[in-house]
């Protein structure tokens, strides 16, 4: 009986005090409802000016032809209309959902790798976490700085240590059937032990019992994963990827610092494209109408995963 | 009687006007003591020595004088960001007037400065702005509205190793077509070192390739005003640019600009190239460049015998928007004032100038260095000689840079011969016209 006992909201006690006071003669619902709505006001208020200001914004200026230093002017999706005839934004839609895919891919699964490897490391797990975490809290800056001197393929030492052993020197990011590769490679360094921290957490709640049985039953090894533990991280893997989807697909300050979208356009993601039309070209407009267009996939993106978060959810 | 008095009161600062104009127009250092203004600079070496003489200048004035000074992208970023969202935190601000300036001043990002310049009581008395080059004055001068006071003067150079042309036997090069016939010589003679190093990003290689168009007889616009890069000379010079950087630059070449291209100078791994005049001060920092380089106007072409280098000067200007312009016209007299420039040359800066130029504390400077003279000589030339034109014509000026800048990159990625690039880009250009 207890199991099926569910426990009452915080808007039903609360609704509940309300009556009771109303049938005290002191306190009525609809003032209860009140003092919750002024409670929730600062964090709407927040969201509003935050949120919602800034991206309807972004729509008004992307339905509007804007010259620097006057009001924008309403063009309706004019906008959206060159944006579909313009082959280099295709080109920097396909090169974000190939970052996308190479970079989420590689993260997910070497991150799954590495955090069940570190679940099971007993010793010095504080000093291994520290390191792992190092990465990601470079910033971004740093990281592109690092990775121009690191790859630059005339005094970069990538090329010395591949001469070292033989091999011939490569261009990395200024090679264009390379560069997005380079970069998805860049990224993953940096963000692959935050996707490992998350599983190893994920990992180290999971209920023993169930290993215990699996390993009863004979599942070890390979089988174990596939059938246990891959279906019971499901949730955590997930949520790794929406957080690591909505970065990836926004991601632009390292391909900034260390290919500015080149060589020709081989690297200019969407981001890329628009912040040049924005900034360097002062289409403002243009430039907010592929934003919007960006934002969208992002939040398509997570909308797909948390779909998948109720498929995958035990 | 209040009425009188009123009335008096306003004779008697009439009569004040009229018997001691001396007085009423007088020029004060000290009069905006107490304000603090806002700037913000692109990285450069004139903002950097800004940066350690600003000190100065609130001495002088009593006016604090707070600088940011970021990389070109991230300061365009930041100034556009302030300037459409009509911010007065910013009160002074560099601008590539041959760049934005249509752009700044269509939007009326630029306050006129004009009226400051005529005002004696807010300009001081040997201010004298026609000591700046004409053309430069031309540059920021849109009608009758003066935008902006030119801070330097510059131009992309050639620079080449005199050590290695010795030791290579290599003559130096007296025409255009001699530097490639020189770079396959100096591989010819030692493998290992690199020949040449040029911009390669798009928007910014126009700056430097704008030479190799003109002394090969070519331009940017047709005879008609319409882009000009598919004409035959034109095509020429483009075409050599992008083989220098194809068959003799460093590897990755495409991805760099004039902070790349100086490292290699610097570093000795390059023989040649043509990069700004801006990056003498710091090329000549490397060991041993100051005594082996050798820096002139790039050469002529054979047949041509045309020599136009560009030349251009970046600008400070006073924001619109700014609340505090009297204290920003102080700033601006005194950074481009002579003794500030007289003191700016150590530090690399072409002064804009003539009286700096032409000054006895420049010429014992450029004496002390045979390569500093050849530096100020080749200045003199630019400024006699250059324009600020490298692009076709259009208001939409880095867009069309970064279009001719394309075109080299497709030659050298191999997707376009030099005619099908320079076609490609010339119908790109003709919609920004």
């Amino acid at each position: 009986m207890l199991r099926t006992q569910t426990l009452p909201s915080y808007s039903d006690a609360v609704a509940a005090k309300a009556t009771e006071a109303a049938g005290a003669g002191g306190f009525n619902t609809s003032l209860a409802g009140n003092s919750f709505r002024w409670m929730a006001a600062p964090a709407l208020l927040f969201a509003g000016t935050m949120i919602a200001f800034p991206f309807g914004y972004a729509v008004w200026l992307a339905l509007s032809d804007v010259q620097l230093g006057s009001a924008p002017r309403f063009t309706g999706l004019d906008n959206f209309h060159r944006m579909l005839a313009d082959p280099e934004f295709w080109n920097g839609l396909r090169l974000t959902l190939l970052l996308y895919v190479v970079s989420l891919s590689l993260q997910l699964v070497i991150g799954t790798w590495l955090g069940l490897l570190l679940a099971r490391f007993q010793s010095a797990r504080g000093l291994v976490r520290t390191v792992m975490v190092s990465p990601f809290m470079l910033p971004p800056v740093v990281v592109g700085m690092m990775a121009i001197v690191i790859l630059d393929p005339s005094f970069g030492i990538a090329n010395w240590l591949l001469s070292q052993l033989g091999l011939p020197p490569a261009l990395w990011l200024s090679n264009p059937d390379t560069v997005m590769f380079t970069i998805a490679a860049l990224d993953t360094w940096q963000w692959t032990p935050f996707v490992a921290l998350i599983v190893m957490g994920g990992y180290l709640s999971l209920p023993h019992d169930v290993f215990e049985s699996a390993e009863m039953d004979g599942a070890h090894g390979w089988t174990r994963f596939r059938y246990v533990t891959l279906p019971l991280l499901g949730p955590t893997l997930i949520t790794a990827a929406v957080l690591r989807s909505v970065d990836i697909l926004r991601f632009f300050d390292i391909i900034y610092l260390t290919t500015q979208g080149g060589p020709g356009t081989a690297s200019t993601t969407l981001n890329i494209l628009a912040y040049r039309r924005g900034f360097e070209f002062s289409e403002l407009g243009y430039a907010s109408a592929i934003m919007v267009t960006l934002s969208a996939i992002v939040f398509g993106s997570v909308l797909m995963f948390a779909r998948l978060r109720r498929a995958v959810a035990w | 009687m209040r009425k009188f008095g009123l009335l008096g009161s306003a004779l008697f600062a009439a009569a004040l006007a009229v018997t001691s104009p001396a007085a009423a127009q007088s020029f004060n250092w000290r009069a905006q003591d107490g304000q603090t203004i806002n700037l913000m600079f692109n990285n450069h070496p004139w903002s950097q020595a800004m940066r350690d003489m600003v000190a100065d200048f609130t001495a002088k004035t009593g006016v604090k004088a707070r600088i940011e000074i970021f990389n070109e992208e991230q300061f365009r970023a930041r100034l556009t960001t302030l300037m459409q969202g009509g911010s007065a935190d910013m009160d002074v601000y560099m601008s590539l007037t041959s760049r934005e300036g249509s752009i700044f001043h269509r939007a009326g990002w630029y306050a006129d400065l004009a009226p400051l310049m005529a005002d004696k009581s807010l300009t001081m008395p040997d201010f004298n702005y026609e000591d700046f080059g004409a053309s430069i004055r031309q540059a920021s001068t849109f009608g009758k509205q003066i935008v902006a006071l030119p801070i330097n003067q510059e131009g992309p150079l050639f620079y080449w190793r005199k050590d290695i042309f010795e030791r290579c036997k290599i003559a130096e090069p007296a025409a255009l077509e001699d530097i490639p016939a020189a770079a396959a010589a100096i591989k010819k003679c030692d493998a290992n070192q690199g020949a040449w190093a040029a911009r390669g990003i798009r928007g910014v290689t126009p700056y430097a390739m704008a030479g190799f168009i003109y002394n090969s007889g070519g331009s940017f616009a047709t005879p008609d005003g319409k882009p000009g890069l598919s004409q035959p000379n034109s095509v020429r010079g483009l075409e050599m640019y992008a083989n220098l950087l194809k068959d003799y630059g460093p590897p990755g070449a495409l991805n760099h600009t004039f902070t790349q291209v100086i490292e290699l100078l610097g570093q000795g791994r390059v023989a040649m190239t043509h990069e700004s005049s801006n990056e003498f001060a710091n090329i000549v920092r490397f060991p041993n460049r100051a005594n082996d380089l050798g820096v002139k106007v790039l050469p002529p072409g054979r047949d041509t015998k045309i020599s136009k280098p560009v030349a251009i000067g970046w600008t400070v200007a006073i924001s619109s928007h700014s609340k505090r312009q009297p204290a920003a016209w102080l700033f601006l007299q005194w950074a481009t004032s002579r003794e500030v420039q007289a003191k700016l040359v150590q530090a690399g800066v072409a002064p804009p100038r003539a009286s700096v130029f032409e000054g006895e504390e420049f010429n014992a400077w450029a004496k002390e260095l045979p390569i500093r003279r050849a530096w100020a000589n080749a200045l003199i030339e630019i400024g006699r000689t250059g324009t600020g034109i490298y692009q076709s014509p259009t208001d939409r000026i880095p867009e069309a840079r970064d279009i001719i800048g394309g075109a080299m990159q497709a030659i050298v990625q191999g997707k376009a011969s030099p005619a099908e690039a320079a076609r490609a880009a010339d119908a790109d250009l003709a919609k920004l016209q």
